[in-house]
């Protein structure tokens, strides 16, 4: 399975890359940072570190190649500041996001910002993530309870089916674990959430590998 | 609801993890990426590895730590120690390091850190602030501790994240080492100045001093050292003991059966 990183200039890889390479051992893995090249794989990854604005820029000229891969089906794992550019825009900077799930990004309401460490993901009922995929995470598998956070802005979209988990800091509720068409979007790190953040990201790459359209 | 975080300490010296031994130096205690894995193994919720070169061979071989700790490692890493510029935070990143901790460069040009979070995000600049009581007030202290500054601790914590601090890394000199518990007035007064995450450091003896100051303290995270390295105690056991006493933990993870994940 070709899992490719695209490196459009906004995070740090070098650690996600390793802990794909550990979550899926059958995944032959790169990195890429030409769209085309970066497109042409079985699940693209989009990472994202930093702020919102900066990272739209330097997804822009990629963007409407990888808006139309996403929508039209390519499966896609979305990390952190990732998932926040599959929403439309965002309060924290200019700029377009993917527009692929419909919402906008906004800030943390919480007396202490950033949410910054472990915190618990509540998943969501039968029928959340859409009717793109089969439900996730499969039967008998144990879901992720806790994931290492590190953020000042949440999305908040415009229809709540698309959530898989939610999580809240103080008494702001928001989305941990979003899914659109084959796309998985984290607001967590799972790469920095130990033995449970991997064995996350080996059930993200075959959820999104699993739904309908996604088998080419 | 978020869980309060337990920080593992290490200070680095080229390719060794030492320990400071009042008056007589350092004393090696292992290598810095055999530790962090086994700490995170553990169920420590960070790593933080500071650099304490003594010369620059030292320093150069810090980087090359870095790098062969952050592959082997899935929770967090902070670095810290001797940290001037941007792009001295630039490297220690692209080595892997998740967050940057800057101590006494600020003090002399505070732009850096407003530098370092633009480009990188608040959310991976740690303020490291050193404290020490003077004269009923708390002063900053730079160079190790060895330097007394005219700022006032709790002010400067402020100015820090006005200026771009994501985090606060709040050290006792005066506790540092001593194991009495840490200096839990010091640490409610910056946590309740300061509208970001503030970790406890200085002064960990045993688990009773980690849930106070976690509890009394007000801060968001602990971080040990020596008591680590010694064998005072262990991550799982300060987990089960803050779980004990009513803080939210991530629990120490079960031992993986021949786990190959680290």
């Amino acid at each position: 399975m070709k899992v490719t990183l695209f490196d459009y200039g906004a995070g740090n890889l070098h650690s996600l890359a390793k802990a794909l390479a550990l979550a899926e051992p059958r995944a032959d893995g790169r990195i890429e940072s030409d769209p085309g090249a970066a497109l042409d794989t079985r699940v693209v990854v989009l990472p994202g570190v930093g702020a919102f604005g900066p990272a739209a820029a330097r997804l822009a000229p990629a963007r409407e190649r990888v808006r139309e891969a996403l929508a039209g089906g390519l499966p896609c794992v979305a990390i952190c500041l990732g998932m926040q550019l599959l929403f439309d825009r965002s309060d924290e900077g200019a700029g377009e996001g993917l527009g692929l799930v419909p919402g906008r990004v906004r800030a943390l309401e919480a007396e202490r910002v950033p949410h910054m460490g472990w915190n618990v993901l509540e998943w969501a009922g039968v029928g959340a993530g859409g009717a793109s995929g089969p439900p996730w995470p499969e039967h008998g598998s144990a879901p992720l309870a806790l994931a290492y956070f590190a953020h000042s802005f949440v999305c908040a979209p415009g229809d709540e089916r698309a959530v898989l988990a939610w999580t809240r800091h103080e008494d702001d509720r928001f989305p941990s674990l979003v899914r659109v068409a084959n796309t998985i979007g984290a607001q967590f790190h799972p790469e920095k959430s130990s033995a449970p953040g991997l064995a996350f990201l080996r059930e993200a790459l075959a959820a999104v590998t699993s739904g309908e359209g996604a088998a080419r | 609801m978020l869980t309060r975080r337990l920080i593992a300490c290490l200070d680095v010296q080229g390719e060794r993890v030492v320990k400071g031994v009042k008056f007589v130096g350092l004393r090696d205690v292992g290598e810095p990426a055999e530790m962090a894995v086994r700490y995170e193994r553990e169920g420590a919720d960070e790593i933080v590895f500071l650099d304490i070169a003594a010369t620059h061979e030292e320093r150069a071989t810090f980087l090359d730590v870095v790098r062969r700790t952050a592959e082997r490692l899935f929770v967090p890493l902070t670095v810290g120690g001797g940290l001037r510029t941007v792009d001295d935070a630039t490297r220690a990143l692209r080595a892997g390091a998740d967050k940057v901790s800057f101590n006494s460069a600020p003090v002399e040009r505070p732009e850096l850190l407003s530098e370092c979070a633009e480009r990188f995000g608040a959310q991976c600049v740690v303020a490291s602030i050193d404290a020490a009581r003077v004269d009923g007030a708390w002063r900053v202290f730079t160079r190790g501790g060895r330097n007394a500054t005219a700022l006032d601790a709790v002010e400067w914590a402020r100015e820090c994240v006005r200026r771009g601090a994501g985090e606060i890394l709040l050290t006792s000199v005066d506790r540092d080492g001593a194991r009495d518990g840490y200096d839990l007035e010091l640490t409610r007064a910056v946590a309740r100045a300061v509208p970001v995450p503030v970790i406890a450091s200085g002064g960990a003896g045993d688990a009773s001093h980690v849930v106070a100051a976690l509890r009394e303290g007000e801060a968001d995270a602990a971080l040990v050292a020596g008591i680590l390295h010694d064998g005072v105690t262990t991550v799982a056991r300060l987990k089960q003991a803050m779980k004990a006493a009513g803080v939210p933990v991530r629990p120490a993870p079960a031992p993986l059966e021949g786990s190959t994940t680290c």
